[in-house]
């Protein structure tokens, strides 16, 4: 059986696969652009930024007790979710006793990974997408494939169809006239509705206050009209002090879009103030655990410094080439191979125990983080975990036979000679399926297996010993 | 890997590891280190008893394998001279693999694995950052591209092989286009991801190509083993070998 | 609240596995300034440059501003009570009305905003709005056009001194860099998405 992102991507249309490809190789272009033109060392930023969320995460209990206190200080509640169906019950909740019958949501990765839209519908609440692509994807029943660009597997020509269906007007592929109509379309919902949910991409411990970043401007327009405000952010999400917000934001931009800033930052620490006549009069705070307590105790615990930016995705090679459906959750690529075998705990391991494998550990998702994660350890930690646990994985090979070999001085020396069958045997016959494939677009060097070895042996007047 | 600023033994005798596919398939690219290593005043050793660093087996995940050629070799190549590998990917498992695969395990269940991590150089970095050569001898009057391997990053490797084949009279190095993407081999990834690891390295190639140089050269036999195995298949074959092997040729 | 207390239980039980954890570390705030962004004469030469960049309008003369408005052709708009004075006479001249109250059952009426900012920075081009000094958080969001009033003084050089003056009683601080934006469509970048396309900041001497 192939593995599956290996089946994803081969089924994939070329279409899609340029888009993402595309994509990508721009943004990535663009990052190390605008970090080189403004920085003398961007690596150093990168290294600090690890730093300081690895301090965070390492004392998160008192930070999230400070930013709890800090919060509730200001005016805003504060709710703990242990795990999906807490954290939406606990919305449920909010909204009813505020009788809330439509909201308006910003992009939150958060509230993607316990899906609160479907719950919410289910519950008879009217639930709007309103970032663009997110929006696309909630007309479309789809999911977003990407951290910051959710629809970047969609053509216009799909979004055209899509606007066309759910009439949003004829069909046109312009992406202005399509912007603009969304535009016009949610602006309506936005006035209409009770509460604006939206997630948090950073919480100063120091302050309470919650950082929110979009470029659209719909987290502002979630809760300008609005009297209630929800927000659900993981608990890793936190930072000490205002000030190491500049750490976080001028990385986050840069390795997200190649931005100095996103368009709209926010930093909200309440409801509005009694003097502004627009804006939420109540704001809560649902923090999500989900997992991720547990990770914390783990050995892949650095990944919970994730500032959600996309970078590792935007430079993966495999990911540019299966795009982000082909891992299968919520989060795709780099991030997500780490990720998804760990959020769900223990019962989901084997689910996804096969994406820590997608990865040629080619180490560029490294270079990138602006929280400099050690991605690339992590999935061979993950791998080692899978074998542990006897979790089989499609495409697996056993490795004890060459342990051996490699560790019998004698028999490996003859193996090596041994083998120089093999330039003799017609490889393309080969009798193992994933070996014929790979024979099948390339070819071997010859075999000079115990070459060198003679050389040396045979070589006069060197100075080498054997 | 971030391995550039490590701490490492020095001396003109040296221990050469000659990674297991120069043992299998690459024999004129160890000769080479050989040869350039003796050039630059070396005396070098070759233990009989090598194998493996045990990379495949960490790869996929097996540690308990990987562990045991992780010892062999630490067995094989002790003392304290530095070991010289004709591979970036091989010398980032001493430096970095197996410290990962020993994390938390205690020094004597080691067997001397951690001494791998302050002797190893990938034998440009040896050369320049360890040796202090910064020209090379010798005319190649040649167009030379350039692919760094992934696992290279953040070591002394890139530079050190631009600074020894850029100072050969007559070489003209060419940096091709997106050169932080992965040429597709990741040994077993390619095997069981071929169609990923074919797209991956036909982009490679037509990024080689788009330079139009006369030669495709690298750290890492095992990238050059894969980008030539699908060139050859895709009718584009080009002249390519390793860096020490330009640099031997160089020595006439 | 048992959900509460079972998470910090489960912190407190995952953190006994790591290590005692890494110290906050110490660093240079101007470490993280984009100094090549600040090469001007003037914090507000710098501002204008930046905001520029991301397609922002800089403006120093109240003549500017009527004739952009002119130009882009629009007849009502709203305006914070406060700067009604400065704008009315002039706007009233070439026929544009202004209301300073902002009436949520015409929100797709108002062709542009007028409200003070709290605040500039001149590294990233970015004009803060808080909830004291804007008249309506909905004046500034949802006409097309926004005019951001900025005193002189307000002006502040850096991301971090920014971060550093955060009035602590202001709930909520907004900085808006440029007029809104998606490129969610294969890339594309289209400015206008649900706030203003054109965002203008005037300097008030």
């Amino acid at each position: 059986m192939p593995n599956p992102i290996e089946q994803y991507a081969r089924d994939l249309s070329e279409e899609t696969r340029e888009a993402v490809r595309k994509s990508g190789a721009l943004t990535t272009g663009q990052r190390v652009e605008i970090l080189q033109k403004d920085y003398e060392d961007p690596d150093a930023l990168r290294r600090l930024a690890g730093e300081i969320k690895q301090h965070t995460i390492d004392h998160l209990d008192s930070y999230l007790e400070q930013a709890e206190a800090s919060l509730t200080k200001a005016g805003a509640k504060v709710h703990f979710a242990s795990d999906a169906d807490s954290a939406r019950q606990c919305v449920l909740g909010i909204l009813q006793q505020s009788d809330v019958q439509r909201v308006v949501k910003s992009k939150s990765m958060a509230t993607e990974e316990i899906h609160l839209n479907p719950f919410l519908e289910k519950q008879g609440i009217e639930t709007v997408e309103t970032d663009l692509g997110e929006f696309i994807i909630q007309i479309d029943e789809d999911t977003p494939s990407h951290i910051v660009r959710p629809i970047i597997h969609k053509k216009r020509e799909e979004v055209a169809e899509s606007f066309e269906k759910h009439g949003l007007g004829d069909y046109n592929t312009d992406p202005e006239t399509i912007t603009r109509r969304a535009r016009v379309h949610l602006r309506e919902k936005y006035m209409q509705s009770g509460a604006g949910i939206t997630g948090g991409n950073f919480v100063s411990a120091e302050s309470g206050r919650i950082v929110l970043v979009t470029n659209e401007g719909n987290a502002r327009f979630s809760m300008a009209p609005n009297k209630v405000h929800i927000a659900v952010i993981g608990i890793e999400k936190i930072v000490p002090r205002d000030r190491d917000l500049a750490v976080f934001l001028n990385l986050l931009a840069r390795s997200a879009t190649a931005q100095q800033l996103t368009v709209y930052t926010q930093f909200i620490k309440g409801p509005r103030m009694p003097s502004q006549p627009s804006g939420p009069e109540e704001m809560h705070v649902v923090f999500l655990d989900n997992g991720r307590s547990q990770i914390l105790g783990e050995s892949c615990r650095e990944i919970l410094r994730c500032i959600r930016c996309g970078a590792c995705q935007n430079v993966c090679p495999v990911y540019r080439h299966a795009s982000g459906h082909a891992y299968r959750a919520v989060y795709g690529g780099p991030i997500g191979a780490v990720l998804s075998p760990l959020l769900g705990g223990k019962a989901s391991f084997p689910e996804y125990a096969d994406l820590p494998k997608a990865s040629s550990l080619c180490g560029a998702c490294r270079e990138v983080c602006p929280v400099d994660i050690p991605i690339p350890d992590m999935l061979l930690k993950l791998r080692h975990k899978g074998k542990k646990q006897g979790v089989s994985t499609p495409g697996s090979f056993p490795m004890a036979p060459f342990a051996t070999l490699a560790t019998s001085p004698t028999a490996w020396r003859t193996a090596m000679t041994a083998a120089r069958a093999m330039n003799y045997l017609p490889m393309k016959l080969a009798p193992i399926k994933p070996l014929r494939d790979w024979l099948g677009d390339r070819t071997l060097p010859k075999w000079r297996g115990g070459d060198f070895r003679r050389w040396l042996k045979t070589r006069k007047g060197n100075n080498a010993d054997a | 890997m971030a391995t550039q600023s490590i701490e490492r033994a020095v001396n003109t005798e040296v221990q050469l590891m000659m990674t297991c596919l120069c043992d299998a398939f690459y024999a004129g690219v160890a000769e080479a280190t050989v040869r350039v290593l003796e050039a630059a005043g070396c005396r070098v050793h070759v233990p009989e008893d090598q194998t493996c660093c045990g990379q495949p087996a960490f790869n996929g995940g097996d540690f308990e394998s990987s562990r045991k050629i992780a010892q062999h070799t630490a067995k094989v190549f002790s003392g304290d001279l530095p070991i010289i590998v004709p591979s970036g990917s091989c010398a980032a498992m001493h430096l970095h693999g197996n410290g990962l695969q020993f994390e938390n395990a205690p020094d004597e269940g080691q067997m001397g694995v951690r001494s791998l991590a302050k002797r190893t150089w990938e034998v440009c970095d040896f050369l320049v950052h360890g040796l202090g050569k910064t020209t090379w001898p010798g005319r190649l009057d040649r167009r030379v591209a350039i692919h760094d391997s992934c696992h290279t990053r953040g070591s002394g490797t890139g530079a050190a092989m631009r600074t020894l084949l850029g100072s050969i009279a007559g070489v003209e190095l060419l940096e091709i286009g997106q050169a932080e993407q992965c040429c597709g081999f990741g040994g077993t990834f390619s095997v069981t991801f071929p169609h990923i690891s074919t797209g991956m390295g036909t982009l490679k190639l037509d990024e080689v190509h788009a330079k139009r140089p006369d030669m495709l050269v690298s750290g890492d036999m095992s990238c050059l083993m894969h980008l030539n195995g699908l060139a050859e298949n895709q009718e584009r074959a080009l002249p390519h070998c390793h860096a020490v092997e330009v640099l031997a040729e160089a020595l006439g | 609240m048992p959900d509460r207390d079972a998470i910090f239980k489960r912190v407190r039980t995952s953190l006994l596995q790591s290590s005692g954890g890494a110290p906050l570390p110490d660093y240079d705030p101007s470490a993280l300034v984009a100094k090549p962004r600040l090469t001007g004469a003037g914090l507000w030469e710098n501002f204008a440059q930046n905001f520029g960049a991301v397609s922002g309008r800089p403006m120093t003369e109240l003549g500017e501003v009527v004739s952009f408005l002119k130009s882009e052709g629009v007849s009502y708009g709203y305006c914070d009570l406060a700067l009604c004075e400065r704008f009315e006479t002039v706007l009233d001249e070439i026929g544009i009305e202004i209301v300073s109250t902002y009436d949520r059952e015409r929100y797709d009426d108002y062709q542009f905003g007028i409200t003070r900012a709290a605040g500039a920075i001149a590294e990233t081009g970015t004009v803060i709005l808080t909830d004291s000094s804007t008249s309506d958080r909905l004046g500034a969001l949802t006409p097309w056009i926004h005019i951001a009033v900025l005193p002189e003084a307000c002006l502040i050089e850096t991301v971090g001194e920014a971060l550093a003056s955060f009035d602590p009683d202001e709930t909520t601080i907004i900085w808006a860099t440029g007029p809104s934006k998606t490129a969610d469509i294969e890339g594309i970048l289209i400015e206008g998405v649900h706030g203003p396309g054109e965002q203008v900041c005037l300097l008030m001497l």
